[in-house]
Parts: structure tokens; sequence; C-alpha cells
């Protein structure tokens, strides 16, 4: 698999960041991408279909950012995945407790294009090594 | 965030206030007959009973309000109210980052467009200019030297035109992620209304405390049955609407 074959799912309640990450995913070069309004939802597609990377919301009703990794790193199948944090919590609390439970990465809302490829990068960079 | 008094609780400080302005209310009659009369002022036989009525209406209200601040603190409301009275401030607050955020987010989407605008003006007007140049060469009415230049002049127009759409493209994309606002003031919002269903709910139960005890029953049957608002409740927030529209109605608001 080359990286721009790369499966994401961009998980958020609001259907406007999911598109806006999309858009941003596809301008950098990643054009295939699914999305979950929640972190249930995403977890049910994790277990359904196959995909290469998460980049997911904290905050979100029936199932958060922080369950939805935590119920990846648990999953024999899923502890490898990259997930990627993108939300609005700026607290830093927060930001050490997704370092402890195994995120790949933390972006604080708002961000910019040039932010996210960034950090893509890395990790993408991380998984093909 | 908020003064000295409410942050202490009830109380002395309350009562304190509370007579120093049934104090007042009681002693505006003398208060009103040491000031000078105009003596152009011309006196209807009707006046005096206007005082009386003026003073009538202040203890009446005085009174009322000393019944409301007893019972409320005989059923522990007054910390509740106090308590919904306290979110106000974040309220205020997060409403000012909404209209921060929404602002900024008008100022990137417009100062992309006023760019993008400029942007496309001008490839508009090249484009024009060398299609002008196509109509003279087609009609042969361009000479060699003349069409040297025109064929130079094309080949930057399509240097730049790339340049130009990469950069309009990259004004998009800043629009496009303006729009983020919506998220960020999305949570927000949600977080003010859960604020105002609790000020509401708040002022349901003071509203309740001061209804006389025949006229509970009803109230209660409509507020008090089935447990506290539940999340559900909480965001069908036309429903809680109508109830607070006709709670109000069968008090005669």
């Amino acid at each position: 698999m080359s990286p721009d074959q790369i499966k994401f799912l961009v998980v958020d309640d609001f259907s406007t960041m999911r598109r806006i990450v999309k858009n941003l995913l596809k301008e950098i070069g990643y054009s295939n991408s699914d999305e979950a309004e929640d972190g249930a939802v995403a977890l049910g597609k994790l277990k359904a279909q196959t995909y290469n990377f998460v980049v997911s919301d904290l905050n979100m009703p029936n199932m958060s950012g922080f369950e939805l990794l935590a119920n990846i790193r648990a999953d024999p199948k899923l502890k490898h995945l990259p997930v990627l944090l993108v939300t609005a919590e700026a607290k830093k609390e927060d930001i050490i407790t997704a370092a402890q439970m195994g995120a790949s990465g933390y972006i604080v809302k708002p961000f910019t294009k040039a932010t996210l490829e960034e950090k893509l990068n890395k990790i993408i960079a991380k998984m093909f090594a | 965030m908020q003064p000295e008094n409410l942050k202490s609780g009830d109380s002395e400080d309350l009562e304190a206030l509370f007579d120093s302005i049934a104090a007042e209310s009681s002693q505006k009659p003398a208060i009103a007959a040491n000031i000078d009369i105009e003596p152009e002022k011309v006196f209807q036989p009707g006046d005096e009973a206007i005082d009386d009525e003026d003073h009538d209406v202040f203890h009446r209200i005085g009174g009322l309000t000393r019944s409301l601040h007893d019972a409320l603190r005989e059923l522990g409301y007054d910390k509740a109210v106090e308590g919904a009275v306290d979110s106000l401030p974040d309220a205020r607050a997060r409403l000012a980052y909404i209209a921060n955020l929404t602002g900024q987010a008008a100022e990137k989407v417009l100062a992309a467009v006023e760019v993008s605008q400029n942007l496309q003006d001008q490839i508009y007007a090249r484009a024009k200019s060398l299609d002008m140049e196509f109509d003279r060469l087609f009609a042969q009415e361009m000479d060699v030297s003349e069409f040297r230049s025109h064929v130079l002049t094309t080949h930057q127009f399509l240097k730049d035109l790339q340049k130009d759409s990469m950069q309009t493209n990259s004004q998009l994309t800043e629009i496009m992620l303006a729009q983020d606002f919506h998220d960020l003031t999305g949570q927000v919002v949600n977080r003010i209304a859960t604020m105002a269903q609790n000020l509401e709910d708040q002022l349901v139960k003071l509203l309740l405390a001061a209804t006389p005890k025949e006229r509970r029953p009803a109230v209660d049957e409509m507020w008090l049955s089935g447990p506290a608002v539940s999340t559900e409740g909480r965001t069908d927030i036309c429903v809680d609407q109508n109830q607070v529209d006709d709670l109000l109605e069968s008090l005669g608001f």
C-alpha cells in the first residue's frame, strides 16, 4: 500500500467539520476517506471494514473520542491503528490523557491545512518506516 | 464575576438590603412631604388618595417580597436560584466568544473573497485582451513582430494562470477552513442551551413556590411528575417552551 491509498475514517459530530477534514485530506493528497458522526458509529465501521487511519474529534455524544481511542487500543485487531485527535479541547490534562492513552497526534481547533499536513505526514512516515 | 453580597449566600446581606429598601419605602411619604412644593402647582381633590395608594402599593410589594424571600429560603430554592443566576456571566462570556469567532470567520471569508475576486478580475482582463489579439491574428491583421509578441504574452499568461489558480485555490481553502466556526460555536451554543434550561428550571420552581397552594396540583402534574429533567427532555426545547407557556397561562400571566 502506498501513502495515497491510505483509507481514513473521519469522526466528528459536526458534519461541517467532517467535510472540512475530508476536503483537507483530499487537498493534501489522501482522497480515500469515510466518515462517522460519533465514536460508537466509528467503532462499528472500524470493526466491519478496513481503515488505515482515524482522525477523530474528542467531544462527541454517545461515545467520546477518548472512549473510541480506548476501544481501539483494547481491540487486538485495531490496536495498531494510528489515531489523530482533532479537538477544540485545549486543556493540558486532556492532551496528557490522550498521549497516555496512545493517541498518535493531537491537533487543537481551529487549525490550518499546514498543521494537519505536518502531523499527518509525521504519523504516516512512521507507518511506512 | 459577581457582587460579593451574592457570593456570601443569603442572608444577612440580603436581609439588610431588604430591610433598607423596606425602610426607605415606608419613609417615602415623609420624604415627599419635605420636598418644596412648586408654588404654581395646583392640587386636585384626588391627590391625597393617590399618595395613599402609592404607599399601599409599596407596602404590598414589600410584604410580597418578604414572603417570597422567606418561602424560598425555607424551601431551599434561594441557593438554586443563586446558582442559576451565577451561570449568567459564564453565558455572557460564551456568547462573546461566539460573536468573536463568527466575526473572525466572516472577516477571513471576506478577505479571501476579495483576494480571489482581484485575481479573477486580472485573469478576465488579460484573457479578454488575448482573445482580441487572436481575433486580429485570425483576421490576418497581425504582422510578424506583433505575432511574436502575442505568442510571448500568451505563454506568460498561461504561466501566470497556473500560479493564480493555485492562489485562488488556496483562498478557497481558507474559506473552507473558516467554516470551522460552526463546530466551535455549536459546542458553545449547546452549553448555553443547557445553562438556559437550568435557569428556566429554577425559575419555574420559584414560580411554583409562589403559586397559591390550591393551584399547585395542576402545576405539579404538569411539571413535577417523573424524574428530574432528562437529557432527552433537555434537547427538546420546543416541548419545554410549550410547557412554560401553558404554565404561565394557567397562572394568568
